[in-house]
């Protein structure tokens, strides 16, 4: 049964329908879903890459920043001729190069507490790649309250984190309650990281996504993969559901209007 | 009392810690600033300021890099 897909997309996805777990009915249902990517730097660029060469038809890419050449060691979707140019703008092209099934919607933007809802509520699922804890937790809250998963990742020097943040499951203030302080935690501008990082990373967080998209395996719910590139281990933290956590826990808010994400983004209990 | 804390990526380390210890002075004793990262009891994480009433714990450190780290701070 080759439903609604053409030729050329039996062909192009040829490796997928071909397996049960896909199939072309799971191919069909990548093609119709959505997915918006939080940044288009280093996690986002394998991402982006991924998502788009799986047929997952519509792509929203949220950054404001441009390309610079600094990023190029690691932001395997832009290239030399892009520097300058705006990164939603650069991944678009990217993306209209591999693969036209895919429509992307760019957003030129910071996401912050006055977007988040309008962004992210109307997409199968989000793609945190952010490079900061305060999108990481308006992210996070956004995202639950609007009823949308997150495939959420982190990196610094040669390490990694991973986790995805389904409905069912605990959220990211359930595992870290409170964001430090700015400047506490330091950044990958100031410490560096490895060029193939984000791409190990970034790949894990789209097959987060893929399989959210389809219904398919098991989640990295309820679990933190910790991934170190210097031993080449992976360990994995289970981490419970906070009952009592001001978004996912019973009475948990219902917008992030008014929650002021300076400093420790907390939200104090009523 | 002594606590034996689990840094994920960072092996195990000894504390030693006086009576009435927060978790706040347990991550200080394993070496890392308490909003650096995050002790995980059975799964769950501890506020910092609650005394210490475990014997084994997993220290979890928070990172956040992940697209563009420009050298500006966040706000």
């Amino acid at each position: 049964m080759s439903l609604s897909l053409d030729a050329t997309q039996l062909d192009r996805y040829s490796r997928h329908i071909i397996m049960d777990e896909v199939g072309p009915e799971g191919q069909k249902r990548l093609l119709e879903s959505s997915a918006l990517v939080l940044g288009a730097g280093g996690l986002g660029a394998p991402v982006i890459q991924y998502l788009a060469a799986a047929g997952v038809g519509t792509l929203g890419i949220v950054d404001d920043d441009v390309v610079e050449r600094s990023n190029l060691q690691r932001q395997v979707i832009h290239g030399d001729a892009d520097v300058g140019e705006p990164k939603v703008e650069s991944a678009a092209r990217f993306v209209d190069r591999l693969n036209p099934d895919i429509d992307v919607e760019t957003h030129e933007a910071r996401l912050d507490v006055d977007n988040a809802h309008e962004l992210i509520g109307g997409y199968d699922v989000v793609v945190d790649c952010a490079d900061n804890f305060r999108t990481r937790y308006v992210v996070n809250d956004a995202a639950r309250i609007e009823g949308v998963p997150v495939a959420h990742g982190a990196i610094y020097k040669f390490e990694g984190q991973a986790t995805t943040l389904v409905l069912d499951g605990p959220c990211y203030r359930c595992l870290f309650p409170e964001a430090p302080e700015p400047g506490t935690v330091p950044d990958c501008a100031t410490t560096g990281v490895l060029g193939v990082l984000p791409g190990t990373l970034g790949c894990i967080q789209a097959t987060e996504a893929v399989k959210l998209l389809l219904d398919a395996g098991d989640p990295l719910a309820g679990r933190l993969l910790f991934y170190d590139a210097m031993d080449m281990t992976f360990e994995t933290v289970p981490y419970q559901r906070n009952p009592d956590c001001p978004v996912c826990g019973e009475g948990g808010i219902e917008t992030i209007e008014g929650v002021d994400y300076t400093g420790g983004c907390r939200i104090d209990a009523d | 009392m002594d606590v034996t804390v689990d840094v994920v990526g960072g092996g195990e380390r000894e504390c030693v810690l006086e009576d009435g210890a927060t978790y706040a002075d347990l991550i200080r004793a394993a070496g890392f600033h308490p909003q650096e990262a995050s002790v995980l009891v059975d799964g769950s994480p501890v506020p910092g300021d609650r005394p210490v009433d475990a014997d084994r714990v997993r220290l979890l450190r928070l990172i956040q890099g992940g697209s563009n780290d420009h050298l500006e701070a966040e706000g």
